[in-house]
């Protein structure tokens, strides 16, 4: 339950904190975002089901939380919920180095989505918009895991994040 | 290994029910995301509770990062703020010269006029012509009180022509370039200026203004000036001492000081008459030369 309440505080904060103080820190209007790069790190600590359904209940709430599009996002963790599900279990989790790929990586393939989605859904994004926001976010992402991963790394290991088989509790 | 569609326990599952609901879950969101589109209004309770959570959290960390964004500028944009600092530094000294260019020439012109209407009367002064001018050194020695005015021969400016302000007698030139010209004070000893002292009634009493301004004596005495006199002269503290016109350097009647004490000698047969200037020699900028001895 702890691990739950904690994950649901941190989902709170990456709504909040990029329309708020990475909104201060935005690189020509690009801002990081946080969500999925939450969702990227539940996926590396968690079962496949857990890191789908977290993947799925974050994009939902992110979609009901802006109140358009929903299920853009919703689909949209999911698959990068999916894709590092896949990354990691190829990929060797420890490595610091292979994190700040992969988090690039997944980043680059989720904003494309979530561009190929609004293109979609009628948004007139022109490809050099599209592509700028894709490599701005996921180099974001990225330097944000230089600073973010050891922190929470070592909080799904041995800290509150930390999951707990039920014989356990 | 995971592998999709293979649980953790290795129990076979049905790919194609997996399919069909991930097609109709997928279609689902795209009707979603077409039905709420935006300018499209659609009932949302969850996003109004988490946006009122939500709210309060972001005033304070907005409010927070725009301090902390606003104290940081400075790294943030270090380039940028050096650049400005440098363009505002240098129309600061830009501003701050022409500002006191107009100041300068706004206090000289009101000085002028002053001197101009005549803050003294001395028909004596009339009769000669005056020429303004700026002070624009000062003796750096102790030794002696001089003024460097920027007027000098080519102006027509000679050799012992008095030199005025606005409330009186300032002291004579006593040297003279083409383009500048050094005055001594009536304040330094070696100036003695011809001067008397009128008492109530009107009947004047002759004598020397000396200054007190000189090497080993500057801090014996009060006032600036000095005058001595018989005991039987009426002499008193408030009267006005003028020049008397006798030493054939400075016109009649110009303004010298106020007598400020008067003290008997030691003798018992002298007193002297300590005078305090009527010109600030301290704050003097603008002065006048009269054109007594070329310039009549």
């Amino acid at each position: 339950m702890r691990r739950f309440l904690f994950l649901a505080f941190l989902l709170f904060l990456t709504l909040v904190l990029p329309g708020t103080l990475f909104h201060l820190w935005a690189w020509s209007g690009i801002k990081p975002d946080l969500t999925m790069l939450l969702v990227i790190y539940i996926a590396q600590h968690s079962r496949p089901a857990n890191a789908l359904a977290w993947g799925f209940g974050a994009g939902l709430v992110e979609d009901l939380y802006l109140g358009h599009f929903v299920g853009m996002y919703s689909l949209t963790l999911t698959v990068v919920a999916l894709l590092t599900l896949y990354l990691n279990s190829r990929w060797y989790r420890e490595n610091f180095i292979l994190t700040v790929v992969l988090v690039f990586l997944v980043t680059a393939v989720g904003q494309l989505l979530v561009g190929f989605l609004g293109f979609g859904a009628g948004l007139s994004w022109s490809a050099g918009d599209i592509f700028r926001v894709v490599l701005g976010v996921s180099v974001y992402n990225a330097l944000l895991v230089l600073v973010t991963y050891p922190w929470i790394h070592r909080s799904f290991m041995q800290g509150w994040l930390r999951y707990q088989a039920k014989y356990e509790r | 290994m995971w592998k999709l569609g293979e649980s953790t326990v290795g129990r076979r599952v049905n790919l194609t029910g997996i399919a069909v609901l991930v097609f109709f879950l997928l279609l689902g969101i795209l009707v979603s995301m077409r039905l709420t589109g935006l300018g499209r209004s659609v009932p949302n309770p969850v996003g109004g509770v988490l946006q009122r959570l939500a709210s309060p959290v972001e005033n304070v960390l907005l409010s927070v990062g725009n301090r902390i964004k606003r104290d940081t500028r400075a790294l943030w944009s270090f380039d940028q703020v050096e650049s400005e600092n440098v363009a505002l530094r240098r129309d600061v000294n830009k501003l701050t010269g022409e500002n006191l260019s107009l100041k300068e020439q706004i206090l000289a012109g009101m000085r002028y006029a002053a001197l101009d209407q005549g803050e003294f009367r001395s028909p004596t002064l009339d009769k000669y012509a005056k020429v303004g001018a700026t002070i624009i050194d000062r003796n750096p020695t102790a030794w002696y009180q001089t003024l460097t005015l920027n007027r000098g021969s080519a102006d027509g400016v000679a050799v012992n022509d008095p030199v005025i302000a606005n409330l009186g007698l300032v002291g004579k030139v006593v040297s003279v370039t083409a383009k500048t010209a050094e005055v001594l004070l009536i304040t330094d000893g070696q100036g003695q200026v011809s001067a008397l002292v009128r008492d109530s009634s009107g009947n004047p009493t002759f004598g020397i203004v000396q200054g007190t301004y000189k090497a080993g004596s500057r801090l014996t005495s009060t006032g600036h000036l000095e005058m001595l006199f018989r005991r039987a002269d009426k002499v008193n503290v408030g009267d006005l001492v003028v020049t008397s016109g006798l030493g054939g350097v400075y016109p009649v009647d110009m303004p010298v000081g106020k007598v400020q004490e008067v003290q008997l000698d030691k003798t018992g047969l002298l007193k002297t008459a300590y005078i305090e200037p009527l010109v600030n020699f301290d704050s003097l900028e603008e002065v006048y030369i009269v054109k007594t001895v070329g310039g009549k």
